[in-house]
């Protein structure tokens, strides 16, 4: 096997629903230094880089790599740019620990960003549709989500209530993130109250859109202890991909979350998910997505998520909380988002979270993924 | 049942696709600045720890990634580095007197004039006097234009934090055998056609090559039915950017009888809480084709309405 490979410094930006003072590089460049200082390390201990960020059209510069190298000084290195839809920043972070494990880098830096503000969000998911069949009706994410959700209450029973429970516990839970910039307290029943946007999704089931960065230094177990004495291990990770329209596919479920979650677990030596984790952190474009999460995470059994979350296990106090840095809801850089949930989880595992510290937190659950089932990942974080 | 043979279609047309979508960009502070005093008729560098200079004015140096330690006012004349023609322009790279780099605009002389080497000097627009770099014209040869300087920005204005942006994508994309049949087949006989999995007689939709469970060939083409079951749905009541219709309607995913798979397509309502309860999971539905010639594209069907039970 490969090099053990543990996060070592994390960093992210004050998120903003528009950041009109820094160009995209110099978003980036915020999270680096950060991720850097938090690191105790320079650019210059750097191996390799990991740039990632979502698809091109959301903010109009091809190859952002190019203007990224110079404005975080990585001049030289070794840079790969990735992207993988709203799983572009845990795609990235899996690409970077392949680099460590395998022994090709000793310190990985991996930075994700979006800048949502300048673009057309849906419409530029619209085109990930295919152009002769489908593309003239989409509704970008949202309107797809929805129609799925819909038909998931009917077969999981994931209710508008279960969904809005989420989306309060989260945007409450984000009133104390430092990073978030959507912070207000709402109930379940101001979310139900809430304006249709895409029914069943509601204007307060949906995040905010957001710019934003996120960093981490990815480090082997040789020269970790140079920048912390409590790195987050990475036990496992995995990140899985399906096809779009093939016969067999109810998008009910996600077959590639359930996939990517045995074989984490397995890496892991996790048998029992809802005892061992003490704190997981997923990434919930709109709130009915987490139920999903629950059940392919093997949290609940499927149909049990609505029930998961009105039992209020996943609260803050309960025996398996979830997001307790307010997910997607606080903020949505959506190509960091994946890098930003690592950090949440990794800084739980470093017992220096900032939002809520979860007590003792040595077990930890990531989850991301672009689209509404088909890209999906998942990582096992521990001390 | 009734077969089909295999036909391909003789004629290949591409599928004209437009992506449009318009822009809000940032361009950081140093370059905010540098467009912010276009209209001032300043041209703004960046100073870096080092002493060079940078020009237009960047927020990160290209060399190690430092921030300039101030912003400058670059000379209007400079040296010429390369050309290329383009069309009936000249473009040419122009290192401005004092910077360490070279930027593109346009040289305003004839081709045969132009030699690497050369002294130029910015000349202004008289039309353009907006925040953009073409408020200066291009460059214009200066053979006694003396050497100029860079001096301290005095009193710079507030940078730009945002500049519009408009993008015009343009694609041509192939059919290929099977797409091709297919919207032949809508646009001649007004029936959707897909080809047999390669294991049962219900039809992939869009047809395909190769069956996406076994990675078998599929199998022969099949007529689907304009009738068939919502498989999922949702009300869209906001308005975004590209929407071809008022809201609300329905996004519904239907899998037409005959089919396995699912298409997307709209069922028009006439209120979002009745909708709620009348178009499901499960609920059938038929297309309505557009009355008049048919251009062989999914939008053929205008819309599908619910079958009444």
């Amino acid at each position: 096997m490969g090099r053990e490979v543990g996060i070592v410094g994390v960093g992210q930006t004050n998120h903003a629903r528009r950041r009109t003072d820094v160009s995209q590089a110099g978003l980036v460049r915020e999270a680096v230094d950060r991720a850097l200082a938090d690191a105790r390390l320079s650019m210059d201990d750097i191996d390799t880089v990991v740039i990632a960020s979502g698809p091109v059209l959301f903010a109009a510069v091809n190859q952002p790599e190019k203007w990224v190298v110079d404005a975080i000084g990585a001049q030289g290195k070794s840079v790969v740019r990735l992207t993988s839809g709203g799983g572009a920043g845990f795609a990235g972070a899996l690409a970077g620990y392949y680099q460590v494990a395998g022994g090709y880098s000793d310190r990985t830096l991996v930075v994700a960003y979006d800048k949502l503000s300048e673009g057309q969000l849906q419409y530029s998911i619209s085109t990930l549709y295919d152009p002769f069949w489908g593309r003239e009706f989409a509704v970008g994410i949202m309107g797809f989500s929805a129609a799925y959700w819909r038909a998931r209450m009917d077969v999981l029973g994931h209710t508008e209530e279960a969904a809005a429970m989420v989306a309060a516990k989260n945007r409450n839970n984000a009133l104390a993130n430092p990073y978030a910039h959507q912070k207000k307290a709402v109930t379940v029943e101001d979310v139900l109250k809430s304006k249709p946007l895409c029914w069943p999704i509601k204007l307060l089931d949906v995040p905010p859109i957001s710019d934003g960065a996120a960093a981490i230094v990815l480090a082997n177990d040789k020269v970790a202890h140079h920048s912390t004495s409590r790195p987050a291990w990475i036990r496992g990770i995995a990140y899985c991909c399906e096809a779009d329209n093939a016969a067999e596919r109810s998008l009910l479920l996600s077959e590639p979350l359930a996939i990517a979650s045995r074989q984490v677990y397995r890496a892991a030596g996790i048998t029992n998910p809802r005892r061992q984790f003490d704190v997981v952190e997923v990434q919930e474009p709109y709130s009915c997505f987490e139920l999903n999460y629950y059940e392919s995470l093997g949290l609940c059994p499927p149909g049990q998520a609505a029930e998961l979350v009105a039992s209020g296990a996943t609260q803050l106090d309960g025996d398996i909380p979830v997001n307790p840095s307010g997910g997607c809801m606080g903020a949505n850089p959506i190509g960091a988002v994946g890098v930003i949930r690592l950090i949440e989880a990794a800084t739980q595992i470093m017992g220096r979270n900032e939002t809520h510290q979860i007590k003792d937190a040595k077990m930890a659950l990531v989850q991301s993924g672009g689209g509404w089932a088909n890209l999906r990942g998942c990582a096992v974080l521990s001390a | 049942m009734l077969y089909a043979p295999d036909t391909s279609p003789i004629d290949l047309p591409t599928f004209h696709s437009v992506i449009s979508l318009p822009y809000t960009l940032t361009p950081g502070r140093c370059a905010g600045t540098f467009l912010a005093e276009m209209p001032n008729r300043r041209i703004v560098g960046s100073r870096f720890a080092d002493g060079s200079v940078v020009c237009p004015a960047q927020d990160f140096s290209s060399l190690d990634g430092e921030e300039p330690e101030a912003l400058v006012q670059a000379p209007e004349t400079g040296t010429l580095t390369g050309f290329t023609r383009v069309g009936t322009d000249v473009i040419g790279l122009i290192r401005l007197d004092g910077c360490a780099n070279e930027f593109p605009h346009r040289i305003l002389a004839d081709l045969p004039a132009i030699a690497v080497g050369m002294r130029v000097a910015a000349r202004w627009s008289d039309d353009d006097k907006g925040t953009s770099i073409l408020a200066i014209e291009g460059f214009v040869p200066a053979p006694d234009a003396p050497q100029g300087e860079v001096k301290p920005l005095v009193g710079p204005a507030e940078p730009l934090g945002v500049i519009p942006y408009a993008m015009a994508l343009n694609y041509e994309h192939a059919y290929g055998p099977y797409y091709g049949r297919m919207f032949d087949e809508i646009r001649e006989g007004g029936r959707v056609m897909g080809v047999r999995g390669s294991g049962g007689d219900d039809a992939l939709l869009p047809p395909r090559e190769i069956d996406d469970i076994t990675h078998k060939r599929t199998g022969t083409w099949k007529a689907c039915a304009d009738t068939g079951t919502i498989r999922a749905c949702s009300i869209i009541n906001m308005e975004v950017y590209g929407q071809t219709r008022p809201v609300p309607y329905v996004y519904a995913e239907i899998v037409l009888d005959g089919a396995s798979t699912r298409m997307i397509h709209m069922i028009d309502i006439d209120d979002l809480e009745s909708a709620k309860k009348s178009i499901k999971p499960g609920t059938r539905v038929r297309a309505i084709w557009t009355k008049g010639e048919r251009k062989g594209a999914v939008s053929d069907i205008e819309r599908f309405e619910v079958i009444d039970a």
